[in-house]
């Protein structure tokens, strides 16, 4: 899984976002949005570029007075508190990746950027990612920040010392399926015994259902998490358990950092920004690792949108700010301030993202997040994959972890849905 | 009692109980303070770091260019301080009458108080948010402050402890001497519950300033927060946060609870040996 | 509670209670001094109160219209059993932490209010778990608890045990939880109890030792007695907060990027109630459900409220 000391302490500092519900509509007499010639921007941080954000201050300072606010704790409760409640909205707001599918219902709180001339920029864009910021009806809400391709970390000795394919070419190339993938678990287990491929099986699950065109719930809103391609996903974890190439450890784990660190976990499956986090959390693996392509093709974790609030007041320059803002040489910029992943394929050739990296042996990374990121297949998300997606994916944490019993676990996971389904009234 | 020996040995396995209790609860406040003199990669990397790093100062300077920390602490304190001033009174007074009066209506009204301190806290957000915005009050410290004047928790705890410290007889007497309600509560009830008050004041006062779930709705002006949301804007998404810094900002943010709690707790023990019979 | 005190003749409140008749005028300075808080409670609390009333007979995706639902919500609440296993966590992990939490309390109390040197020390050191920041405790309790080379497992295998995979298991995980707990919140009530003693006379412990009675007797004839109210204090607020609580296994469970943070770990072992609801409010968007949920969990918290306070409150009080 996912090297995460990091996710623990991002929890840690959500630990006590208690937060909000209810919210009550209509004629308050307080002032919607922004007044004067601010135009309030809402993100957090890390997601947007902070030298951007200063350079659109300065660069737009004539027309508006940007305010660009970073805002802590659980963001989008507090964007829906000020939403639903209709007051002190701001007239940009960023909307995470994750939560995206769950604002598009409700598009209608939001400026349809099409009226503002989005379409011409479409090109410009990876169009998987642009498809995801539009509304089912055609409404384009959200305008592509950021994406999270995912790669195979790997440490360069192991796989040498296992016999394995070992330069990026190659092990893109000879471990491109997940069969392939497995089989080099075998024998990296048998050749170096105590040495695991992954940490657990969830990644498995995961990444293969992130590599698919369709999910949980269709468009129709009909439930669709028994589906083939679900089950194949299922079968495959399932498959890496059986074949014992995942470890008992549990991410984020002194455990886990070690074995990391020792190479007896040298691989994992992870997106673009981890790369940050393998950086910081086992600084001593410097030169050890590389990326290659994942095993059964790319798919993506993360990764967010601007939009324009409906309470906006001057929308066509807000979307003059946003377009600046999110141009391919200022996503270049992005990534070299915050490690965001463009999504204008035009920066992938840039210089700034063209740096061999020491920290995995002077290879040049964007050599495989780039073409990842352009073959990402465009997926269908919609507002119910979280809630008919979590009870498969805490099944198959069970039968990993717990050691749960495949069948019964696929079984009572259909159940759960079954009865989820029923009850946000997705059709089974 | 014992022999002199006996009492020794005791002493001795007295501390030692002692120690080993404040070993468990300082080691990770330790840890933190360490984990403050590092960068951020520093904190990441294995095995943990158990020693002091060079980086504390350069953790200081990056925090204070970041947010308005003195300015927000200002603000932290003008909440948290108000509010403990107006629990301190509010829930003291109310919890008098509960521990020490009879009037009709009492048990349904302490039922009612206990019911309302069962309500989850997660249910109040968003509607709170319309009220505040309708009188005016977002975006300035009102809103934090006059919601939290008075709790039930306070006037539960005041009235638990009242029972046992307000002797009747002492209030027997002042009011043969004539005292009205309001000088028996300040002249009889308020000396003897220091203690009690002392608790619901350091505790008042910490709450106010750890919370942020609600100042981070209300507070709308980036210019204008408490110190816990200032901090809070420090915490991003994956693989940018300088934890270096986010653990000098938490750090830093708690000298003042620290202050408090060295003054407050002196009036929990009176040093004046109180208990010294043994 | 004057129990072990010689009861005067007629106490303040029996004077009062005598005279029946008086009525709301005479007493009006006793409803004065007690209206602030349920004035504010009427301003500020009522409107959220009912209108996640009203909300639990809809359904509400945060922000488009809302659908009248009915009691569709409540039945399925009633049905759901994920919802009936969170209520079972959480009161697992509360009794694991709490009963261990007051008692651990108690003797830190009692210990701290003897004449002990260094008390200023301790006192603050007790003090210190209430404010260390929750990013470190998030990292010493996870690593505290790992397999391999976690503390409570090198202490395992020291005393000549097995390791055991605390945060793979579900017994380990909600004992890893109450851990967490009970170190945080320890130093908390022991102060409260603190705080209690001081109103124990001191003669009584004189007339005791006269007695010839020893510091075991001493407490359960005179500290536990009079410490009564604030053991009902510390149950109660213990019940009423430790039921709702979150942030505990979020902070240890929640260790993956992509993964929802209230899942509560492996097999939802550590999903409590208030976890729940926030899954079910914000990971699925069903906001009407949510609120169903926030009843459900202000119903069991009154009903265990109820029965604690029944415990310790002695009868006819």
């Amino acid at each position: 899984m996912r090297l995460s000391r990091r996710g623990l302490l991002r929890a840690g500092l959500a630990g006590t976002a208690a937060t909000a519900l209810g919210g009550l509509a209509s004629g308050c007499a307080v002032p919607t949005g922004s007044t004067g010639r601010n135009m309030v921007l809402w993100y957090w941080d890390g997601g947007l570029g902070e030298t951007v954000v200063r350079q659109a201050r300065t660069r737009f300072d004539n027309a508006v007075d940007l305010r660009a606010v970073k805002i802590g704790g659980y963001y989008r409760s507090k964007l829906i508190t000020t939403l639903a409640g209709r007051a002190h909205i701001p007239d940009i707001a960023g909307l995470k990746g994750e939560d995206m599918a769950s604002y598009l219902p409700d598009a209608d709180q939001f400026v349809d950027l099409r009226t503002l001339g989005a379409d011409r920029l479409k090109s410009g864009y990876l169009p998987w990612k642009w498809q995801a910021g539009i509304a089912e009806d055609g409404r384009m809400v959200g305008f592509p920040i950021d994406c999270g391709p995912v790669a195979h970390y790997y440490q360069y000795a192991v796989f040498r010392k296992a016999g394995l394919p070992y330069e990026p070419a190659d092990v893109s190339a000879e471990l491109n399926t997940w069969e392939k993938f497995f089989t080099a678990g075998e024998q990296l287990k048998k050749r170096l015994p105590g040495t695991y491929l992954l940490t657990d099986i969830t990644s498995v699950f995961e990444m293969s259902v992130n590599q698919g065109t369709e999910r949980f719930v269709d468009r129709d809103r009909h439930f669709i998490g028994d589906g083939e391609h679900v089950r194949a996903a299922w079968d495959r974890a399932v498959e890496a358990k059986r074949r014992r190439i995942v470890s008992n450890l549990v991410s984020g784990t002194p455990d886990q950092w070690s074995a990391v660190e020792d190479g007896t976990l040298p691989s994992q499956l992870n997106a673009s920004w981890a790369t940050n986090d393998i950086k910081n959390g086992v600084p001593r693996t410097k030169g050890r690792w590389r990326v290659a392509g994942c095993p059964g093709g790319p798919s993506n974790i993360g990764g967010s949108f601007l939009s324009i609030t409906r309470a906006c007041r001057e929308p066509e320059r807000a979307f003059e700010i946003i377009t600046w803002v999110l141009g391919a040489a200022n996503q270049a910029q992005g990534f070299v301030d915050a490690g965001l992943f463009p999504s204008t394929p035009a920066s992938y050739g840039m210089r700034k993202l063209r740096e061999p990296d020491p920290f995995f042996g002077g290879q040049i990374t964007m050599d495989v997040f780039g073409p990842a990121a352009r073959r990402i297949p465009v997926a269908y998300a919609s507002p119910y994959d979280m809630a008919l997606g979590q009870p498969v994916k805490d099944e198959i944490k069970s039968v990993g972890v717990l050691g749960k019993n495949p069948g019964q676990a696929w079984k009572d996971a259909m159940s759960k849905c079954r009865r989820i389904a029923q009850h946000l009234g997705v059709s089974v | 009692m014992a022999s002199v020996k006996g009492s020794r040995s005791r002493g001795i396995a007295l501390h030692a109980v002692l120690v080993a209790g404040l070993l468990l609860s300082a080691f990770p406040f330790y840890w933190a303070v360490i984990m403050s003199t590092h960068t951020s990669s520093e904190i990441f990397s294995y095995p943990p770091k158990l020693l002091p790093g060079a980086h504390f100062l350069e953790n200081v300077r990056n925090l204070f260019d970041s947010i308005d920390f003195f300015g927000s602490m200002l603000n932290s304190l003008l909440v948290a301080g108000s509010v403990t001033v107006l629990v301190l009174f509010f829930d003291s007074l109310a919890a008098f009458v509960f521990a020490k009066f009879a009037f009709p209506g009492k048990r349904v009204l302490f039922a009612l108080l206990m019911l309302i301190f069962m309500v989850p806290a997660q249910l109040a957000a968003i509607p709170q948010f319309v009220t505040m915005a309708r009188i005016g009050w977002i975006g300035s410290m009102t809103a934090l402050i006059v919601p939290a004047a008075a709790n039930a928790f306070g006037i539960f705890w005041m009235r638990q402890y009242m029972k046992g410290a307000i002797h009747d007889e002492l209030l027997d007497a002042s009011r043969i001497d004539g005292a009205n309600f309001l000088r028996q509560y300040w002249h009889v009830a308020l000396p003897v519950v220091r203690p009690g008050l002392a608790f619901l004041g350091i505790f008042t006062f910490m709450g106010q300033w750890n919370d942020y779930a609600w100042p981070l709705i209300a507070l709308t002006d980036p210019d204008n927060v408490t110190l816990q949301v200032a901090l809070s804007q420090l915490n991003g998404t994956h693989g940018t946060t300088d934890y270096g810094m986010v653990m000098t900002g938490a750090l830093l943010a708690l000298v003042p609870l620290l202050i408090v709690f060295a003054i407050g707790a002196r009036q929990i023990i009176g040093d004046l040996a109180k208990g010294a019979i043994r | 509670m004057a129990t072990a005190l010689e009861k005067p003749p007629a106490t303040a409140e029996r004077s009062a209670a005598a005279r029946p008749r008086t009525g709301l005028r005479r007493h009006w300075h006793l409803y004065a001094a007690i209206s602030p808080f349920y004035l504010l409670f009427l301003a500020f609390g009522l409107v959220p109160v009912g209108f996640s009333l009203y909300l639990s007979l809809h359904r509400w995706d945060g922000l488009g219209p809302m659908e009248w639902a009915g009691l569709t919500q409540y039945r399925y609440l009633l049905t759901d059993i994920d919802f009936w296993s969170s209520i079972g966590n959480t009161i697992v992990i509360w009794a694991l932490a709490t009963f261990p939490m007051i008692f651990l309390a108690m003797v830190t109390a009692v210990l701290l209010n003897s004449a002990v040197r260094f008390k200023n020390v301790y006192r603050f050191a007790y003090f210190l778990p209430n404010v260390t920041s929750v990013v470190a405790v998030a990292i010493i309790f996870g690593s505290v608890f790992s397999t391999n080379f976690g503390l409570v497992n090198a202490l395992l295998q020291a005393v000549g045990l097995d390791q055991v995979a605390w945060l793979n298991t579900p017994w380990g995980i909600k004992v890893a939880i109450a851990t967490l707990m009970t170190w945080q919140w320890t130093g908390y009530n022991a102060i409260i109890f603190l705080a209690g003693l001081q109103t124990i006379p001191g003669e009584l412990y004189e007339a005791a030792r006269i007695d010839g009675a020893g510091p075991v007797q001493t407490f359960f004839r005179i500290t536990l007695p009079l410490m009564r109210p604030m053991l009902l204090f510390v149950l109660v607020v213990s019940t009423v907060t430790g039921l709702q609580s979150f942030s505990e296994p979020q902070v240890l469970l929640q260790n993956t990027a992509n993964e929802s943070t209230y899942s509560g770990g492996p097999g939802h072992a550590g999903r409590t109630m208030v976890l729940y609801f926030f899954q079910q409010t914000f990971d699925n968007n069903d906001f009407g459900y949510g609120a169903a949920v926030a009843w459900g969990i202000f119903l069991v918290v009154v009903i265990f409220s109820i029965i604690n306070w029944r415990l310790v409150q002695r009868r006819g009080e």
